[in-house]
């Protein structure tokens, strides 16, 4: 991150394939040339020592001065007066296991390009140990001369005074090498230990500790005379990456150390002067004089590529480098004094100073195109419609694929299985009958699909043996692969549906994830049997036709055994459940079913119409068959199945809230606990572990009986959707109602009772059943104005008794459900014609009338309620002579106030009566729309 | 030459130090491995390869703080239930008055402070006022928090690091003995750091600290600071407070301080935090991340004016400093100055930082500062650089241009483009069911606002909206109910306030 890019002043690659480090550049004027110019000097871990002298603006053949192989890698290359006798610069190379001098002088040739230089060894020095780093200076205060010292991998100090070896020293506590330095002013070593302390050792306290030239004697401590100790050390908490010491005129002397993490700085005596936290990885650092008395610059590359100056801790200037650096020096050479040097691990060494070149970082172009606008327009008009006309068809489906790529197929066999299957898994007591679907599964795709998992789902009763099957491989689509899945009724509840759902999953050959799905119906008698007729029971429906009574037995042939034997009378049984039993009029054309169950005569009444119109299909009659039931539709009982599922769903609620109050009471007693546990002072528990076992027995129980309250839900779901399905039915045949409409009504008043976690069945249907009343049943323009509520559980089902109450009563008297083939108009448009409605001012007078009017039909209503639901309740034990008597008119429940408006209705009224003010809150509306709705800025942060 | 030959001379030992030095970690770590493998017993290449281990995975524990959903409502350590206005993190919108933004000007995030220029780790998130409200609130996949801080992103981080070894653990802990370890300080420290850093086993590294710290006589600051951070870890601020505290005497870091202040921010007491921070700072003049830790604290009290101001000592001595930058700029452009915004910006873009969000950022500011010929150019780039988590925030931008040049059917498709790309944006479908409302589809309308306001329960423009829209066809009674929600949200909006005195009036006529 830097504004700046580093300018260029000269670079090349020194070598390739070759690897450098933290010691393998050096900057002097190793040729101790008159002029007091600079030269690079590089050696590389292959081996290879080079000399540059660069001259701008580019690397040329002849600013390589010198190319050597030497016989081991370079670790370190330093410069220094290393020669007895000479005040000159010698050139110290360490390798592994040697140390040598070299005297580098220059050959001028014939030509400018000719100049090069020699190097000649004036002494080396083998090492026993391998060497890790080195450092030099005037140890014990000699003049203008530099000692050497060698910091072996396993911590000796090895000190060379010049070409003489004086002594070595093991460091105490030694683990890994440290950077090691020298500190002039107060003659002592700094070295980084692996216990992450910063360590100063005088050179006079190394000279004359005890002599330890192995390991062993240091160990067992064998030896007497002094012990080596350190001067002082500074703990600084991460381990070093290099260490220098800088002293000038103008600043005082300070020990750089470039942890890990952070820049310390310290004085001679081993306290901190200041430090500097690092956001980044710092590669190598440099401190370097200061323009301003009393702060110290430093340089500092990282690992982001980045050159950092800072003066003390400020940032003074951030610059880019074209890499990353492993060893920065400031040169001074013929053309440029203070030339940052960087060369990298690969040997890129870069000569660079600092300047106001924006960084590298250019945005790379978006891609651009030439806009041809004409086109572009076009194009824009285009989707412009197409946008258009998908909002307009508001269908969000996706179009459905032109080819599937597997096909499901079932085949559904005519009889039983000889043998249940149900015997298999449970072994009851009672055993039901059977039925094995085999599913095929034909494959399209152009190439085999993979792991193709099958599942299987049935609404209980019915079950099945196999829910989920996995064919790791379908084949082209002459091999189909297919499974028996095998299905029984468990008994003991009324079906809510005879079909099962088949699905497959797979990953087509583009790897989008596909599904096939296909429905299984099942035959009646998978779920029932015949049975002796029953006389009496608690609900009858009749049902008209236009056709003589048939024989029953031939209708029901699967179930009887002998379908010839004409029968008035049949009686089928749930397996484990209620007997529904069909009784045919032998004089007028009715049919009566009836149950002691409400919801038991669904699938019965739905069979039998099935059936017949089938069977007088046959017959080839010119009259067509035609079913009607007369009414009155049997809501109350309907209503029953609501109010047992809605009161579960509200005991769902409580038990729920009731646990999250326990779970709560738990977590206080947890955290008073945890207090207690915590105090450093032991105190009694004060009963809190009672209450905390109990809190818990609690949870547990409530959470079983949640878990029940969920069966129940279940049990009495797939009533109320059996319940539904049933009068769904009968509003069929009551109203005369087309294919279509019922389509409609299913959709409005679904069988299908599905429970999520914040909407249930009551309010979906409810929603429905308002949005059917305000628009296709709508009576006039203020039904149409009804507001919506949102969508939460409901206080009670009396709202929703109502409007379905008033559903039926609208459907009766000739509603239509289907609108699109009456009105062809857009939906859209006429729901906002019906928006403004609302607006248009009424009189006060008018809506006040409306109101009371209302209040007083709320409480006929009820009244009228009890008498309707008991009249139907009598109609109903009566015989099917006097029923076919009693009127179907407005007998239903609740219908009796049909211009009832919905409550929320009246609340409109204040807005409407001043045209003013009206004006105003719409004005306002659209004012602060804008300034507040849409003005908020959303901003994301970096 | 070949490579092989030069290196072949070279000490494997000294080679894994080179590696280590230039960051080639796993070279070092495969190094040692070859150097173990001959001599099991090698401690240096054993400690090397530890200390190689841990720098792959290691993260700087000041940053890390990611306060789980347990520890929020668990939190016995709270020093009052109803602190004092502006002493508090949890009650940020108390110290509304000097220099706070309202969010009528600068949107809020959920735990209803201003939105920040720079995403930190734990600071955006809210702190729900329960646990059951906790765990309902939605949680997508960019707003998942882990339960507790020792689930989530330490367990993987631990687990992570253990898939690259086929041969188990380099180091089984299990087996370890600790003692004899704490014993040997050079080896202990960087074991340390790899139980607490690789391995995230807290407990063990909690017991090798205690008894390392021991067996110096507890005068080594570091132990103590490994102490506290393991104590911190665990739950236990108070015996990491003491820990620090004892370190300070012992020896003055920065990172002693840092530590300190994140412990009195995560025991909420934002005031001390700053305190130590200023002393800290006459120790360590200019250190920025002391001034980055003020300055975010008065940015979670909604003191921006001193948030500011201190980020711009942090430029001052740190003048590649993004987030101080980022934050400046934000509050520049929500101060209604988007030229100097702009200029900061700038500045991100130049010194490399090259994102979705910067170029968004850019693009509204050209937008207010009347560049209109950059702003498309902006939000371009910004879309092409756009990833899933942001896609939507960039559409939702470009609606607003869009409301801004009054092209209605740009700004709808906008809008819907972000609710494709993420379809919890709520701030996204208040402004769909603005427009909306505006076209007169009054049932869409409201269904689009009570997703914004199910959806992000904090703002307050969905409320009010939705009260304004209930009002409009008659529905007083929700109206109410909104414009009550909405003042909850923001209670100086006056807009809101009106609208209420007018329902008030109503009601008492009827």
């Amino acid at each position: 991150m830097s504004l700046f890019k580093a300018r260029d002043w000269w670079a090349t690659y020194a070598g390739s394939d070759e690897e450098f480090d933290q010691g393998c550049l050096c900057v002097a004027n190793i040729d101790n040339n008159s002029s007091h110019f600079d030269k690079i000097i590089v050696g590389s871990y292959h081996g290879i020592l080079r000399i540059y002298c660069p001259k701008p603006p580019s690397f040329k053949p002849d600013d390589l001065m010198l190319e050597v192989q030497l016989q081991q890698p370079i670790l370190q290359v330093e410069a220094g007066r290393f020669v007895s006798g000479v005040d000159q610069l010698h050139l110290a190379v360490l390798h592994p296991r040697k140390l040598a001098v070299y005297i580098v002088s220059a050959v001028s040739g014939a030509v400018e390009h000719g100049n090069h230089y020699s190097l000649t060894m004036v002494y080396e020095h083998i090492l026993e140990r391998s060497a890790f780093n080195m450092t030099y200076g005037p140890f014990g205060r000699v003049k203008s001369k530099d000692f050497m010292c060698v910091q072996s991998t396993d911590g000796m100090l090895s000190f060379f005074e010049q070409e003489s070896y004086a002594f070595g020293k093991f460091l105490p506590g030694f683990l890994l090498p440290g950077p090691l330095t020298y500190v002039a002013k107060t003659d002592s070593f700094l070295t980084v230990s692996s216990s992450l302390l910063v360590e100063s050792y005088k050179y006079q306290t190394l000279a004359v500790a005890t002599d330890a030239n192995t390991k062993e004697d240091i160990g067992n401590k064998k030896v007497s005379g002094k012990k080596l100790t350190m001067d002082w050390s500074f703990n600084i908490g991460e381990h070093a990456v290099d260490i220098f010491v800088f002293s000038s005129s103008n600043a005082p002397l300070s020990i750089f150390i470039l942890g890990e993490r952070s820049l310390f700085c310290l004085t001679e005596t081993g306290s901190i002067r200041f430090m500097k936290k690092f956001e980044y990885n710092p590669s190598c650092f440099l401190p370097y004089n200061s323009v301003i008395e009393g702060t110290v610059n430093v340089l500092l590359a990282t690992f982001n590529k980045t050159l950092m100056v800072y003066q003390d801790v400020a940032l003074a200037w951030a610059a880019q480098l074209p890499h990353i650096p492993v060893a920065v020096r400031v040169a001074s050479f013929q053309e440029l004094k203070g030339v940052i040097v960087t060369l990298d691990e690969t040997g890129y060494l870069h000569c660079a100073y600092l300047g106001t070149d924006p960084s590298m970082m250019v945005t790379p172009a978006p891609e651009s195109r030439d806009i041809n606008y004409e086109e572009a327009d076009a194009e824009m008009r285009e989707l412009q419609k197409e946008i258009k006309e998908s909002t307009l068809s508001s269908e969000l489906l996706p179009r459905a694929q032109q080819r599937e790529d597997l096909l499901i197929s079932v085949h559904v066999p005519a009889t039983l299985d000889p043998v249940p299957q149900s015997s298999v898994d449970d072994g009851d007591e009672e055993l039901f009958p059977s039925i094995t679907v085999t599913v095929t599964l034909k494959s399209q795709a152009p190439s085999p699909l993979e792991n193709v998992v099958l599942s299987v789902i049935s609404s209980p009763p019915l079950m099945c043996n196999r829910s989920s099957i996995v064919f790791p491989i379908i084949g082209d689509r002459s091999e189909p692969v297919s499974a028996e899945v095998s299905f029984y009724s468990r008994g003991g509840s009324v079906p809510s549906s005879l079909k099962a759902q088949v699905t497959a999953t797979y990953l087509a050959n583009s790897e989008a994830p596909r599904v096939a799905q296909t429905d299984i119906n099942f035959p009646m008698n998978v779920v029932c049997k015949c049975c002796a007729p029953m006389k009496n029971a608690n609900h009858k429906v009749t049902i008209d036709t236009n056709k003589p009574p048939v024989n029953l037995a031939e209708i029901f042939s699967d179930m009887v055994n002998d379908a010839v034997i004409p029968m008035a009378a049949i009686g089928i049984q749930y397996y484990g459940g209620p007997v529904v039993t069909i009784l045919a009029s032998k004089t007028s054309q009715r049919y009566r079913i009836q149950c002691n169950v409400f919801e038991g005569m669904w699938l019965i009444l739905c069979e039998l119409c099935k059936r017949l119109e089938e069977h007088y299909k046959k017959t080839k009659d010119s009259v067509q068959f035609r079913a009607s039931f007369m009414g009155p539709l049997p809501l109350q009982e309907y209503y029953e199945l609501i109010d047992a599922h809605f009161e579960q769903r509200l005991n769902q609620t409580k038990y729920r809230e009731l646990l999250a109050q326990r779970a709560q009471q738990f977590r206080t007693i947890q955290r008073r606990l945890l207090a207690r546990f915590k105090d450093k002072t032991p105190a009694s528990l004060a009963n809190l572990d009672t209450l905390l076992d109990g809190t818990y027995r609690q949870l547990l129980a409530l959470g079983e009986a949640e878990e029940e309250c969920e069966r129940s839900i279940e049990m009495v779901a797939s009533n109320l959707s059996c319940g539904t399905r049933l009068l769904n039915l009968l509003i069929k045949l009551w109203t005369n109602m087309s294919d279509k409409d019922f389509e409609i009504l299913q959709t409005v008043l679904s069988p299908e009772v599905s429970e999520s976690e914040d909407q249930g069945w009551e309010e979906i249907t409810d929603a429905a059943i308002t949005h059917l009343l305000r628009t296709c049943l709508a009576k006039s323009a203020k039904d149409q104005a009804v507001g919506l509520a949102a969508m939460k559980i409901p206080k009670d089902t009396s709202k929703l008794k109502k409007h379905l109450a008033l559903m039926c009563d609208r459907l009766n008297k000739g509603g239509k459900l289907d609108l699109s083939s009456q009105t062809g108009e857009p939906f859209v448009q006429q729901q906002l014609q019906k928006a403004v409605a609302p607006l248009e001012p009424l009189s006060e007078m008018q809506e006040e009338e409306d109101e009371t009017g209302q209040l007083q039909r709320v409480q006929d209503g009820t009244s009228s309620t009890t008498d309707g639901s008991l009249a139907s309740e009598i109609s109903d034990t009566e015989s099917v002579l006097s029923m076919n008597n009693s009127k179907p008119t407005a007998r239903l429940p609740q219908l009796t106030h049909p211009k009832k408006l919905l409550p929320d209705l009246n609340k409109r009224v204040l807005v409407n009566p001043g045209s003013e003010e009206e004006n105003m809150v719409l004005k306002g509306i659209v004012d602060a729309a804008i300034t507040n709705g849409i003005s908020e800025n959303h901003e994301r942060a970096l | 030459m070949a490579a092989g030959t030069g290196t072949m001379q070279m000490d494997p030992l000294f080679l894994a130090m080179s590696f280590y030095r230039r960051r080639k970690l796993e070279e070092c770590a495969e190094v040692c491995t070859q150097l173990l493998k001959k001599n099991p017993y090698d401690q240096a290449s054993w400690c090397l390869k530890t200390r190689a281990l841990t720098e792959q995975v290691y993260v700087d524990e000041v940053d890390v703080d990611e306060e789980g959903i347990a520890e929020m409502l668990m939190d016995d350590n709270a020093v009052a239930q109803l602190p004092r206005p502006g002493t508090s993190l949890k009650k940020p919108g108390t110290s509304i008055g000097h220099g706070a933004p309202t969010p009528g000007v600068r949107p809020m995030s959920q735990a209803g402070r201003p939105v920040s220029g720079f995403v930190r780790p734990g600071t955006q998130s809210g702190r729900p006022g329960t646990m059951e409200q906790a765990i309902r609130t939605p949680r997508t996949a960019q707003t998942a928090r882990p339960v507790t801080s020792a689930s989530g992103r330490h367990v993987r981080l631990g687990t992570a690091s253990m898939l690259s070894q086929p041969d188990g653990p380099f180091i089984n802990i299990a087996k370890l003995n600790l003692s004899k370890y704490a014993q040997r300080q050079n080896l202990a420290k960087v074991l340390f750091e790899y139980i607490f850093h690789h391995e995230n086993d807290v407990r063990n590294a909690l017991e090798l600290a205690a008894k390392a710290t021991e067996e110096c006589q507890f005068k080594d600051w570091w132990w103590k600071v490994q102490l506290a951070k393991s104590y911190y870890r665990l739950g236990m601020y108070r015996d990491a407070e003491k820990q620090l505290k004892s370190a300070l005497r012992d020896q003055d870091m920065v990172d002693i301080y840092l530590y300190l202040c994140k412990v009195y921010r995560r025991l909420d007491q934002p005031l001390t935090a700053v305190d130590i921070y200023k002393k800290a700072l006459e120790k360590f003049p200019g250190e920025t991340t002391l001034l980055t830790g003020i300055a975010r604290i008065h940015e979670e009290l909604n003191d921006m004016t001193k948030a500011v101001q201190l980020y711009k000592e942090v430029l001052h001595f740190d003048n590649t400093h993004v987030e101080a930058i980022a934050c400046i700029a934000t509050h520049h452009f929500y101060t209604d100055q988007p030229e100097i915004a702009l200029r900061f910006y700038r500045r991100l873009l130049q010194m490399g930082v090259y994102n979705a969000e910067l170029f968004t950022n850019l693009g509204l500011c050209c937008f207010f500062a009347q560049q209109y010929d950059m702003t498309l150019n902006c939000f371009e780039r910004a879309l092409s650089l756009a990833s899933d988590e942001n896609m939507s925030d960039v559409w939702y931008n470009i609606g607003h241009i869009a409301v801004g040049i009054g092209d209605i059917q740009l700004a709808y498709q906008c809008f819907r483009l972000a609710l494709a790309s993420n379809n919890d944006h709520a701030e996204a479908y208040n402004n769909v069911g603005v427009l909306e409302m505006r076209k007169g589809h009054t049932e869409q309308a409201r269904a689009f606002l009570q997703a914004a306001a199910g959806l992000a329960p904090h703002m307050y423009e969905p409320h009010y909206n939705h009260g304004l829209l209930s009002l409009k066809i008659g529905d007083l009674q929700s109206s109410h109910n909104s414009i009550s929600k909405s003042l909850e949200g923001y209670p100086d909006h006056s807009d809101s306030r009106n609208v209420l005195t007018q329902l008030k009036e109503d009601f008492a006529a009827l």
